[in-house]
């Protein structure tokens, strides 16, 4: 005789509780979590370390003059012009993008996402809690990484003097950016699944902002306002700075939202359409 | 109600069709001994069934729902290629990583019951990377027992086991059917094996179902013979030819098909002046009905 079976579909919150259960576990699992939070941490050390040595000349390299510049720019600088514009908390971002292409790289070197598909139906959930899940380790960085800038402006002897509300807003501004970069490094690591290397090398082409910068060269060069390039992740990262507002703050939340957004929907769709490997 | 029900299904790579409009009927509660050669398609239905690959066309149901039906996936367990786990992760670290992803409550309790039936209780600790081939295998499959499934869908679990690892295996599969109520498919190149376990058979071929019988069809449909060995082999072969229509030699032994009686075929000889040394009456095992299913079919093992 036959066993009666009875199936119960689980609500789109139990099933992206477990997905997420499972992302979390792992996560604080992995030492990989916490190299890339001990890098977040050490980068600004280091970076702020460079500023006290001399050179033979007995000249000592002046990338900063205010500790919180470590952390941001000044300024919304989307053109690089030096190592300082760009040595801030941004650098979480290529980071990121590395401990992202690693750790769903995992998943599938070692089949465990045949498991997650055969028990999970929906794709999307997939998708959901790893970006969520990888946007809480880069926030974790940022936050390392905020660490690291104070213990490196104490270092290397800098003024700490900045509008709070500036950098606080900032520093939010940068977290907030998390979801967004972490969705597009899910989102490339989903496309490029069966070629690791591929994956990590497009999360840190990406995360590095080129293509921003690039466009940003030929908008100033063409007087063009660069407050469109606010649209795209790196620059409301970059649009974070030590002279941000609420404006900022809710530029960055509804981009990083909707690249979120577009980037779940569309990995989600490939996804739906594609083969595990 | 069939816990697997295929219509049509096709599944092509580059052009080629690996499952070429497959039907399969997996009724409630069978152990199905998915057969057929290397190639043949039985790990891309498999795929297909857990949601790995996606589908060209054709329709699967689970338990009378469509696969997609996430109610019906939740309760699907699966070892298909490997176990599926994280090498530097303990075993109990990766049970535990699938009891979260089912949404288990007693977490512990759970973990003891499936590594108790897979006889692993005592190995929850060890790292999976340092496990052997056949507690790897025996992980995959306490994995896919977790959370009470309907259904087991395990490619090859019994390759690469020792005999001891393949009984065990054996008694699992058939504790699990009887006591849990789970629905199992199984593919195995091991056909001794699964015969021992086997309720149901599916033969594939060219990604196409060319048979599904339960075990008992399989058991009428086998040939009966008799199996005998004489001091003048050559010269019994050549006597019994002139009465029985179909006389082998195979294996050392002249095999008589579709012959049951033993006793008349001893008495033929012993009138011709033979002696019997050894005679047993048998039927072919799956094994060989397989060879020559397929030899029918104009394949090749």
């Amino acid at each position: 005789m036959t066993k009666e079976m009875k199936f119960e579909s689980p609500s789109f919150a139990q099933r992206i509780k477990s997905m997420l259960g499972v992302d979390f576990y792992r996560l604080f699992h992995t030492p990989l979590f916490y190299i890339f939070l001990a890098i977040a941490a050490i980068i600004p050390v280091m970076v702020s370390g460079m500023t006290t040595m001399t050179d033979p000349n007995g000249q000592t390299i002046e990338l900063y003059t205010n500790a919180w510049q470590i952390i941001s720019a000044e300024d919304s600088l989307y053109v690089i012009r030096g190592i300082a514009d760009y040595a801030n908390m941004n650098m979480v971002f290529i980071f990121g993008g590395i401990m992202v292409s690693i750790f769903i790289g995992h998943d599938y070197k070692s089949g465990y996402v045949k498991q997650l598909f055969t028990t999970h139906a929906k794709k999307q959930d997939y998708m959901i809690s790893k970006s969520l899940t990888c946007a809480f380790a880069m926030a974790c960085m940022c936050i390392m990484y905020l660490l690291g800038g104070i213990a490196g402006g104490l270092f290397a002897g800098y003024d700490f003097s900045v509008n709070v509300g500036s950098l606080v807003i900032a520093i939010l501004g940068k977290i907030i950016m998390s979801l967004g970069w972490a969705s597009l490094f899910t989102f490339l690591n989903i496309i490029f699944r069966r070629y690791f290397g591929i994956s990590v090398a497009s999360s840190f082409f990406f995360g590095t902002g080129i293509l921003i910068i690039g466009v940003a060269a030929i908008i100033e060069s063409l007087n063009l306002p660069t407050y469109v390039l606010n649209l795209f992740l790196y620059g409301s990262s970059v649009n974070a700075c030590l002279t941000s507002n609420v404006g900022t703050l809710i530029v960055c939340t509804l981009v990083s939202a909707s690249w979120a957004l577009i980037y779940n929907l569309v990995g989600t769709h490939i996804l739906n359409k594609s083969d595990v490997y | 109600m069939n816990a697997i029900e295929i219509r049509n299904l096709s599944k092509s790579f580059r052009g080629m069709y690996a499952v070429d409009h497959l039907n399969m009927t997996v009724p409630q509660g069978a152990i199905y001994g998915f057969i057929g050669e290397n190639g043949s398609g039985k790990s891309t239905t498999e795929k297909l069934i857990c949601g790995h690959l996606v589908p060209n066309g054709g329709e699967i149901k689970l338990f009378g729902r469509d696969y997609r039906d996430a109610g019906v996936r939740v309760r699907v367990g699966a070892l298909i290629e490997n176990a599926g786990c994280f090498p530097g992760s303990s075993v109990y670290q990766n049970l535990m990583m699938q009891c979260i992803n089912l949404g288990i409550e007693n977490v512990d309790e759970e973990i003891q019951r499936v590594l108790r039936i897979v006889r692993m209780e005592d190995n929850a600790n060890l790292k999976f990377k340092s496990c052997s081939l056949g507690m790897k295998q025996r992980i995959g499959i306490a994995i896919a027992l977790l959370g009470d499934p309907a259904l087991l869908i395990l490619d090859e679990p019994i390759n690469g086991l020792d005999t001891d690892g393949m009984r065990i295996m054996r008694e699992i599969l058939v504790d699990i059917t009887k006591n849990y109520g789970c629905t199992v498919v199984i593919s195995s190149h091991l056909l001794g094996e699964l015969e021992k376990i086997a309720t149901h058979y599916g033969i594939i071929r060219q990604g196409k179902m060319i048979m599904e019988m339960s075990a008992e069809e399989m058991d009428s449909r086998v040939q009966m013979f008799v199996s005998l060995r004489t001091a003048d082999m050559q010269r019994a072969w050549l006597l019994l030819k002139k009465k029985y229509n179909d006389v082998r030699t195979e294996d050392g032994y002249i095999r008589i098909y579709d012959v049951d009686d033993v006793e008349e075929v001893v008495s033929y000889l012993m009138e011709n002046g033979h002696i019997v040394s050894e005679i047993k009456k048998n039927k072919i095992g799956l094994e060989e009905y397989y060879i020559e299913l397929m030899s029918k079919q104009g394949g090749k093992r």
